[in-house]
């Protein structure tokens, strides 16, 4: 058996981030968590995860601001994210604002549908054709 | 010949030949064609050559007859007139003048045939009254002098036009209609402390509209015991106001749309801890993992205590709540959100303190509103001390008398906030609590304070703290209970 795929989830609200971390647990994955963009930059340029759940709805917008530093970042950019969020027009408003920047590879809105959440995951780690 | 009737002789040569240019006016007899057919030297220096001129030409330098000719009137009513016209020298210049018609008859008998004009230069003190009752009747305000019983002694055009027949009347009869002074006069001020005093008011036109106007008072006159008259001058700001409420309703519109997005996705967070909790007790129970179990559960509950508190903050918020005032001491309502809130914050490492400021007098307030408005910046301090680097947490609570407002302030020694924080922080649904807060605790303090007619404020500074402040200005705070007195009333009539 292949080693299991490192997700990082940066989330600030500590319900949801162990929800996501059991259920990828669950289905396989190890995980790491990151309660802020700041932080969650520092752990995805240490540990380059296969996969990062992003929330873009924490405080002061930095989960916006990370997913800018992630995709302008040479080292880093190739990371698939999962956009997580409870806020569909800022982050659609940020994507057209920003538009050198690419779409996110997955997009979620919370709460989240966990099939299809786990279905994702794997594809976007390699683990399914 | 005598030596008196040579000197009566030399009198009469010089009224004859002389007395017309010894004159220190100008004069020029106008026929009544408006011919002017003789002038003295006084008026030839000023004004030209005269022969053959219509008196408009030669005074004025135009063509066009004056709106009104006095000339005229004083030849039918046959009797003398003043006038102040603006002349126009023979070099162009302007002269204020003013102007005495004579109506004389040159055959000595029957109907007046000229009027013989006299033209006086104006003083600067004739000049500068002139101005001054110019202003005071065209001035888009409404200007009037109050004696000590606050009777209108003068009034001008436009506050007559406005609010009907004023002169001799009480200021609070003709602006309101009222039988008595207005609580909060600022003429009855003026009148005791000799300052001037400004306020906003409400009355009613002659014609029944409601005006909204800002009243400024200065004392005009002093006399042996203190202030005899003051000059009240009220500039209508009905229309202003109307826009400004317009803006107000436009605000809030937009922050409700505002509200209901940062709801949804405060409810979407809720959802989600729900759902994981679902998920771990769910799992926990298939798995007979009974950590797991009782994990979701905690979940569970948690984020059901948290969907509690925003469905009841989102109510207290939403509803129309009228503020219930009533006589109270303002730091009587401090010390008992201190007593409540004291251990609680102690445990989260923060010591809270009530200020040393000297008592404020007692204040009508909705003690409700007023203790839910502080109890909400003392959660918010409690929460920014207590992640201050290094502990020592503090929260400072206090009420005290300023200027005329009673204010309550709440300082802590926390994190401070960023400028955009700041900026968002009374607006809109706005969090940095992430799930813990719902957004609406702020919304709601402003809505409070809003309803009490003051305003609420903050000083911050990133890693020094922030002093959130709610100023209620007395004055305003007697029109919010006058304005309660009226509702009950009327609610006591339609029972």
């Amino acid at each position: 058996m292949s080693e299991k795929k490192l997700v990082l989830i940066v989330e600030d609200e500590p319900d949801v981030s162990s929800f996501l971390t059991i259920l990828l647990e669950d289905n396989g994955f190890t995980t790491d968590i990151a309660g802020n963009g700041r932080e969650g930059m520092e752990q995805a340029a240490k540990l380059h995860p296969d996969l990062i759940t992003l929330d873009i709805s924490m405080p002061e917008e930095s989960g916006l601001k990370m997913y800018k530093l992630l995709k302008e970042n040479d080292d880093l950019k190739d990371i698939p994210v999962a956009v997580v969020t409870g806020i569909t027009p800022e982050f659609k408003r940020f994507i057209e604002q920003h538009r050198k920047l690419p779409a996110p590879e997955a997009y979620f809105e919370k709460p989240i549908d966990k099939a299809e959440f786990i279905d994702t995951a794997k594809e976007l780690t390699g683990q399914k054709s | 010949m005598s030596a008196a009737s040579n000197s009566d002789a030399i009198l009469n040569q010089f009224m004859k030949d002389s007395l017309f240019d010894a004159l220190p006016m100008g004069a020029a007899l106008v026929g009544s064609d408006k011919r002017i057919r003789a002038v003295n030297k006084q008026f030839e220096e000023v004004f030209g050559v005269f022969k053959g001129r219509l008196c408009y030409h030669a005074l004025k330098q135009t063509q066009r007859e004056c709106a009104t000719c006095e000339a005229d009137l004083c030849l039918a009513e046959k009797q003398m007139l003043v006038a102040d016209h603006v002349l126009v020298d023979r070099h162009g210049r302007d002269i204020d003048a003013s102007l005495f018609y004579q109506p004389v008859s040159l055959t000595g008998s029957g109907d007046p045939d000229h009027v013989l004009m006299l033209i006086s230069k104006l003083t600067e003190t004739r000049k500068w009254k002139r101005e001054f009752d110019r202003l005071f009747e065209h001035v888009p305000c409404y200007i009037s002098i109050l004696d000590k019983d606050l009777n209108i002694v003068h009034a001008n055009g436009k506050l007559e036009h406005t609010f009907g027949r004023a002169e001799g009347a009480s200021c609070y009869k003709v602006y309101k209609g009222r039988n008595s002074p207005c609580t909060d006069c600022p003429a009855m001020q003026t009148f005791s402390d000799g300052l001037e005093h400004s306020s906003t008011q409400e009355g009613v036109t002659h014609d029944g509209k409601l005006a909204k106007y800002f009243v400024n008072v200065s004392p005009l006159s002093w006399g042996s015991d203190g202030v005899e008259k003051v000059i009240e001058i009220s500039t209508d700001i009905t229309e202003l106001s109307r826009l400004e409420k317009e803006a107000l309703d436009n605000e809030r519109l937009v922050a409700v749309g505002q509200t209901v997005a940062g709801l949804a996705h405060t409810i979407k967070n809720l959802l989600m801890g729900l759902e994981g909790g679902m998920y771990m007790v769910d799992s926990g129970l298939k798995k007979g993992d009974e950590a797991r179990l009782e994990r979701g559960w905690d979940m569970l509950q948690r984020n059901f205590e948290k969907t509690t508190a925003m469905v009841r903050d989102f109510l207290s918020f939403s509803k129309g709540r009228v503020p219930s005032l009533i006589q109270i001491d303002p730091a009587k309502i401090i010390a008992d959100v201190v007593e409540l809130y004291h251990d609680a914050a102690g445990q989260q490492g923060v010591e809270l303190l009530s200020g040393d400021e000297p008592a404020p007098e007692l204040a009508p307030l909705d003690p409700e509103g007023i203790e839910a408005c502080l109890t909400n910046l003392l959660s918010n301090g409690i929460d920014a001390a207590s992640v201050r680097e290094g502990g020592g947490g503090q929260v400072t609570m206090s009420t005290f008398d300023r200027e005329g407002e009673l204010i309550f302030e709440v300082r802590d020694n926390g994190i401070g906030m960023e400028a955009d924080v700041k900026r968002r922080v009374f607006t809109t649904f706005f969090t940095t609590k992430g799930n813990r807060g719902t957004g609406l605790g702020l919304l709601t303090t402003r809505k409070i304070v809003q309803e009490h007619h003051g305003v609420i404020e903050v000083d911050t500074e990133r890693g020094v703290g922030s002093v959130f402040r709610i100023r209620l200005p007395r004055q305003e705070l007697v029109k919010v209970e006058e304005e309660q007195k009226i509702r009950n009333e009327k609610a006591l009539q339609y029972r």
